[in-house]
């Protein structure tokens, strides 16, 4: 199977192309502003490196948020022009289970990103990648009556008042999790922002 | 040899794809407008217009392509504009051309969003030069000089407020509902110019300023609403475009006689105005001067214009690679 791997919802950018469980390519690096430049040139050196070109793909598997929206939006783009174009298959993932796959000690796993105003996007994962609590937009202190003080590892790229341990995102395991899922069709894969617009709640309390 | 030019317009609230034969001959558009989601909030939110751009680029690529009866082989470059405009929404256009032109290995042309609308009259009848062109839109009032194919001179831009804008404004002051531009028209026929507002930045340069005149309106109506007077709504729309069409053609006309151009073309949203149209008309017959104003389809955000745009742009060698971004700012030159 020749899969190329897309996430740009998190703080690392990450491109990198798996042939029947081998990575032939990895690009895993902060993301610094530049993502809409440096994207397409990266998922270039990536088939090059490979010696494949997209139509020799035989899945895509993106991160679909929730994360930061102009990120998760840049690399959806891309993705679903590609799997459009040369009808390619396309799984859709959840970034915080991207983040949960750092497990490296069976713990379960509850992945974090900073939504500001004291919210978290937050998701809690078992070994399996089995989700726990289901992706959701929470308050901090609602999620941690949540959690309810189970011995949970916690893995984020941002920086809390309680101790965080970075992610090291398991690519392999992401995609063998993913390889018999039936993929959507291009036209319906969109961004998981788990959050409406301001103007939107805005419209919506107004009412 | 023929060149087909795939063209992508996402820089505000339309999401749209056109085919364009020779910069000059339509084949096929599909414009999907937002609008009607956006005028539930009063004007145009970026995430919202971004959100709505991912959902429906694909869908709108293969409807404008079935439509051309035409394949992704068939297509020879792709054209897209990359600013100005709204960021989130440029960089949907701008990374599903970049795509495009890399997965199909076809060559990717920038394109300024305001030579797309001067380049949409292209597709009415071919451009002459020497000419002057007046942008008026949403987010642009500029007048721009062209010696000849791609060569732009920006010789006058609005200091503050585009004059659509101060449409919408004005528009949103007196109660009408989003878009302002065509609701004032609208309802301007109906009134009479009859109240006492400035003539905006009437000196001798090619500048423009709206923001006078809409905080002109807006006092105005607030000084009549604390004598109790009620507002004679016709009467204020039609005083406020009367204003506006003024300057915009005294100094479209100033410019023309200082550059000695025989042809002036208008583009952009606001030159759908009816009133704007007829004092030009009026103005270029008595002058001699050769005026082109393209269809309304044409006004209003399209990539037909930017495929127009892309032909000749290609032409003058712009050609960008795989680390092209939008930019919300950018002047046309």
């Amino acid at each position: 199977m020749k899969a190329l791997f897309v996430n740009t919802a998190t703080k690392k950018l990450i491109v990198s192309i798996v042939v029947d469980n081998e990575i032939k390519y990895l690009y895993n690096e902060e993301n610094n502003n530049d993502l809409s430049v440096n994207l397409l040139l990266v998922i270039d050196e990536a088939f090059k490196v490979s010696k494949l070109k997209p139509e020799n793909l035989d899945v895509i598997f993106v991160t679909v948020g929730p994360g930061s929206f102009t990120g998760v939006r840049l690399g959806l783009t891309v993705v679903k022009i590609m799997a459009w174009s040369k009808q390619i298959k396309v799984v859709p993932i959840s970034s915080l289970e991207l983040m949960a796959s750092s497990d490296k000690d069976k713990k379960e796993v509850l992945a974090l990103i900073d939504a500001r105003r004291n919210y978290v996007f937050a998701g809690l994962y078992d070994s399996e990648l089995n989700s726990i609590i289901d992706d959701c937009y929470i308050l901090l202190d609602d999620l941690k009556e949540k959690i309810d003080n189970k011995d949970v590892w916690c893995v984020s790229d941002d920086v809390f008042t309680f101790a965080v341990n970075k992610p090291d995102y398991d690519i392999i395991k992401i995609i063998n999790r993913h390889k018999d899922d039936v993929g959507v069709n291009p036209h319906e894969l969109k961004p998981n922002y788990l959050k409406n617009t301001e103007a939107e709640e805005k419209l919506k309390g107004s009412r | 040899m023929d060149k087909y030019i795939l063209a992508i317009e996402s820089s505000c609230d339309e999401t749209s794809v056109s085919i364009i034969k020779n910069g000059s001959e339509e084949i096929a558009t599909v414009v999907l407008s937002q609008m009607d989601t956006h005028a539930n909030y009063g004007g145009v939110v970026p995430e919202i217009a971004s959100r709505m751009h991912i959902e429906n680029i694909t869908m709108v690529l293969e409807e404008c392509l079935n439509k051309a009866n035409m394949t992704m082989d068939d297509i020879d470059m792709i054209a897209v504009t990359y600013g100005p405009g709204l960021i989130g929404s440029l960089l949907i256009g701008v990374m599903t051309a970049k795509t495009l032109a890399y997965v199909y290995n076809k060559p990717l042309i920038p394109v300024h969003h305001i030579a797309g609308h001067i380049y949409a009259n292209n597709l009415v009848k071919k451009m002459e030069f020497p000419l002057m062109a007046l942008v008026v839109s949403g987010g642009h009032t500029e007048l721009v000089y062209m010696s000849k194919h791609y060569s732009f001179e920006v010789i006058g831009a609005t200091l503050d407020d585009a004059v659509g804008e101060a449409y919408d404004k004005v528009a949103r002051v007196i109660g009408l509902p989003y878009p302002g531009g065509p609701n004032i028209d609208k309802l301007a026929r109906e009134g009479k110019d009859t109240y006492d507002l400035p003539l905006p930045l009437d000196d001798s340069s090619f500048n423009f300023s709206f923001s006078g005149l809409k905080s002109a309106v807006i006092n105005l109506v607030h000084n009549e609403k604390q004598r109790g007077n009620e507002i004679r709504k016709a009467d204020l729309a039609r005083s406020f475009e009367e204003r506006v069409v003024e300057i915009l053609s005294k100094k479209t006309m100033a410019a023309v006689r200082q550059y000695k151009v025989k042809n002036l073309i208008v583009a952009g949203g606001v030159s759908a105005n009816r009133w704007l149209r007829d004092r030009l008309a009026e103005l270029c017959e008595e002058n001699n001067i050769n005026l082109i104003i393209p269809e309304m389809k044409y006004c209003t955000d399209n990539a037909a214009m930017i495929g127009a745009a892309g032909y000749f742009a290609y032409e003058h060698g712009k050609v960008a690679d795989l680390a092209l971004n939008a930019k919300a700012n950018d002047l046309l030159s």
